[in-house]
């Protein structure tokens, strides 16, 4: 029995280890297994929990249907216009802050001041001036994605150490020159740092909105499924919401976010 | 007579890896009196540390016993400190907190177990570094203070593993000078594990050879003391030795 | 970390008077600016209100004891959700833990669950809790909760096996192991992983509270857009973004620093 124990381990131990991502998938299959028993045991009454089927059979309906793709790419689109856009203002509007003394005097508190104010809190001024419309979506997004960028930004810009910096201008560089060769490689690792922040956070911002101003999109599904009273979209959106960000984060993202701060010696920190 | 005993040690473990049954220690058979200076050297993977961690009680053997003073040892104690490699001082403490935290587990009052860590961080030349953060201190500080650290315990035997390797050169070389200082007034029973020859030989009374997870060879080293790097460097004997062993551990 | 302290050269007497009129001034350019383009361009009351309007409409929430009710209903479901999730998590975290088989296999499942919290569990908060307090707060503690379990979990199996055995060979027993070496050695983790969590949280609650709820600084915000009455909305964005800085700020950071840097440990999730 125990050289059977051990045989596995030893099994699991070695496929891990070629294909690290079996570790981050096992774990998950006594969870469902789990889900299930209680979802068959009727602990709780069956609308308030399915099973993984009747989920997995939904997942397949909508599919097939069309409608989750749809809503899929409905709520991805939006996320990445916003996040695209936040970026694009946030890296500049960071770097100026990050290298300006001055500057950052006066935006700082400002800054803080608006991102502590969150994004949620602009929706209903955001209905008054803009309706029920994609204008109001998109402007929490970028609002959403654009604070972490450039705090986090500016932090980077500001840990680039000084000695490089001077390196590059004896070495022929103008200021111009700088910012694009020595700057921005060097707070790359903090804009990432930035951008993985403001897409959690965004995506979040992205559902309750879709929520509220409902027309499409996973948080639309979820919560008209609320409605009608429908447990299993509620649970299938959370799903395919909880993996997609799984996924994109922790394969995409923070092997981005490692690679550029090990691989180049520098130290992240917010 | 008090002393450590150790007796046909051996200690296996599976390697999932390898999918195989590794043995690290193979019938080991040591005895060190009390006040004895013993350097176990041998080159990586001989099985040294593994020894060590078993004395300390960190790993529980396969086979074998070890017994302290007549009794058999079962898990980690004050009795037996411990000297690590890097360090593993307490970030969140002081070093005078650091230094005190053996008395306090021991139950002593506030009052005593400060007064001990003084005394002792004296003994160490640190006395001014008692309200410092580890984390300000130089490695051979942070080692020192890992070194008293043990020893205000009083321990019957101190483990040392490779305690010196994360300094650099010169400091190493005054930090061995020091721990041959302090061992020769308290007189503690020392274990050291080393892969460095030179430090072995320079540090200990006795020096055994590990190869392959089992005793080689034990030399003695009738070198006077006190030691001291500026002479030996230059000393006859201590070359010999030293080429002699260096021999056993290159043939391991 | 973020506030840009002046540094020793200029500071008077009161180094932390002055960091926060430092902080309050551009605050204050701002309110002087937005009052010059209300004025100056005209800007209809109904798109964006004035200064003096929306010190009227607070002054009145605060007479007629609408916006304590507000901010209380929101605190208090803030303070019961986070205490609930902590007191469960830490521990939780901890057990998980000290295991490294254990924590490697549980690892990617909190991480996904940590991924997930907060506000996209606001639908079947709804459908199991009904409107009001309870789903709220369950969106408040389900955010903190699967946050601060992950971080636990992972700055507990990141500590050194060295220091625990250096504490076991001085003799340090459970508690004393818990208390003085596995507690302090997890702190920053678990600090950084309560931030995190009761941002997502704070998020969380504002959403929240617009769509589950008839009391609360969010639902204060949606009922006045109801009414057009966008001088009680901007009263209620600044009292949320003030009480935030005063949350994270005043509270969380600096108590993030404090482990962190002071020990000399970076160990960032």
């Amino acid at each position: 029995m125990k050289s059977l124990l051990l045989k596995s381990w030893s099994f699991y131990v070695r496929w891990t280890a070629r294909y690290p991502a079996v570790r981050s998938i096992v774990p998950f299959i006594p969870l469902v297994v789990l889900w299930a028993a209680i979802a068959e045991a009727g602990v709780f009454p069956r609308a308030f929990l399915p099973g993984p089927v009747e989920v997995a059979e939904s997942f397949a309906m909508l599919v097939y249907k069309g409608i989750l793709p749809e809503y899929l790419e409905d709520s991805v689109v939006r996320l990445v216009v916003g996040a695209a856009a936040g970026v694009a203002l946030g890296i500049p509007l960071g770097v100026l802050v990050g290298l300006n003394a001055r500057a950052r005097e006066m935006l700082w508190p400002v800054l803080l001041f608006f991102q502590a104010i969150g994004d949620i809190a602009w929706l209903p001024i955001l209905l008054i001036w803009f309706g029920f419309s994609l204008t109001t979506m998109t402007f929490v997004l970028v609002y959403t994605v654009l604070f972490p960028v450039v705090l986090n930004t500016a932090l980077g810009v500001r840990s680039v150490p000084e000695d490089l910096r001077r390196a590059a201008r004896t070495l022929g560089a103008s200021p111009a020159r700088v910012v694009w060769e020595v700057i921005l490689p060097g707070s790359l690792p903090n804009i990432i740092t930035g951008l993985r922040n403001g897409l959690g956070f965004g995506w979040r911002a992205l559902i309750a909105t879709e929520i509220i101003v409902g027309t499409s999109g996973i948080g639309f599904l979820m919560f008209d499924a609320r409605r009608a009273g429908s447990v299993v979209e509620i649970l299938l959106g959370m799903i395919v919401l909880g993996l997609l960000w799984y996924i994109v984060d922790g394969w995409i993202l923070a092997p981005i976010e490692r690679a550029t701060g090990q691989r180049w010696g520098l130290v992240t920190r917010e | 007579m008090k002393n450590l005993v150790i007796r046909n040690l051996c200690k296996t473990y599976f390697d999932p890896y390898a999918g195989t049954h590794v043995t690290a220690v193979s019938d080991v058979s040591l005895t060190v009196e009390q006040g004895e200076f013993v350097a176990i050297v041998g080159p990586s993977g001989c099985g040294k540390t593994t020894i060590l961690n078993m004395v300390a009680g960190f790993l529980p053997p396969t086979s074998g016993e070890i017994i302290l003073n007549d009794r058999p040892v079962k898990g980690p104690g004050p009795e037996r400190g411990v000297v690590f490699q890097s360090f593993a001082l307490f970030p969140w403490k002081t070093v005078l907190e650091n230094v005190a935290f053996g008395p306090r587990m021991r139950g002593l009052p506030q009052a005593e177990c400060e007064k001990t860590a003084r005394e002792y961080l004296a003994l160490a030349g640190l006395a001014d570094a008692a309200e410092r953060y580890p984390n300000e201190l130089s490695g051979g500080m942070q080692q020192r203070v890992g070194v008293v650290r043990a020893l205000a315990n009083n321990p019957e035997v101190l483990l040392m593993d490779e305690p010196f390797a994360s300094v650099d050169a010169q400091t190493r070389m005054t930090l061995q000078e020091e721990l041959t200082r302090i061992w020769q007034e308290r007189r503690p029973t020392i274990i050291f594990i080393t892969h460095d020859v030179g430090e072995a030989v320079f540090l200990a009374n006795r020096v055994v050879v590990l190869s392959k997870g089992a005793v080689l060879k034990e030399l003695a080293v009738p070198l006077p003391r006190p030691r001291v790097w500026d002479v030996l460097i230059e000393d006859a004997a201590f070359k010999a030795l030293s080429a002699q062993v260096l021999q056993l551990v290159r043939s391991a | 970390m973020g506030d840009s302290v002046a540094t020793a050269a200029a500071l008077p007497r009161f180094p932390r008077l002055w960091a926060a009129l430092k902080f309050v001034a551009p605050l204050l350019f701002l309110l002087l600016l937005w009052e010059v383009v209300v004025k100056s361009f005209g800007v209809e009351p109904r798109i964006f209100p004035s200064v003096e309007a929306v010190a009227a409409a607070g002054l009145e929430t605060m007479q007629d004891g609408t916006l304590v009710r507000h901010i209380g209903a929101s605190l208090w479901r803030v303070a019961v959700g986070t205490s609930l999730a902590i007191a469960i998590s830490v521990p939780l975290g901890v057990a998980m833990g000290l295991s490294p088989a254990v924590s490697i296999f549980l690892t990617p499942l909190f991480r996904f669950f940590s991924v997930l919290a907060g506000i996209a569990w606001i639908p079947i908060a709804t459908l199991w809790f009904g409107y009001g307090f309870g789903a709220i707060t369950f969106v408040i503690f389900n955010a903190v909760f699967f946050v601060v379990a992950y971080n636990t979990l992972l700055g507990v199996s990141r500590i050194p096996m060295a220091l625990r055995q250096a504490a076991a060979s001085l003799g340090a027993g459970g508690w004393s192991m818990l208390t003085q070496v596995i507690l302090p050695g997890a702190l920053p983790n678990i600090v950084t992983g309560v931030r995190t969590g009761l941002g997502f949280a704070w998020r969380g609650l504002i959403a929240a509270e617009m769509i589950a709820t008839n009391v609360g600084l969010g639902y204060m915000l949606f009922l006045a857009r109801d009414f057009y009455r966008t001088e009680v909305i901007v009263f209620g964005m600044i009292v949320i973004g003030i009480l935030w800085l005063l949350i994270d700020r005043l509270l969380l950071a600096p108590l993030e620093r404090a482990t962190i840097e002071r020990w000399g440990m970076v160990d960032r999730a």
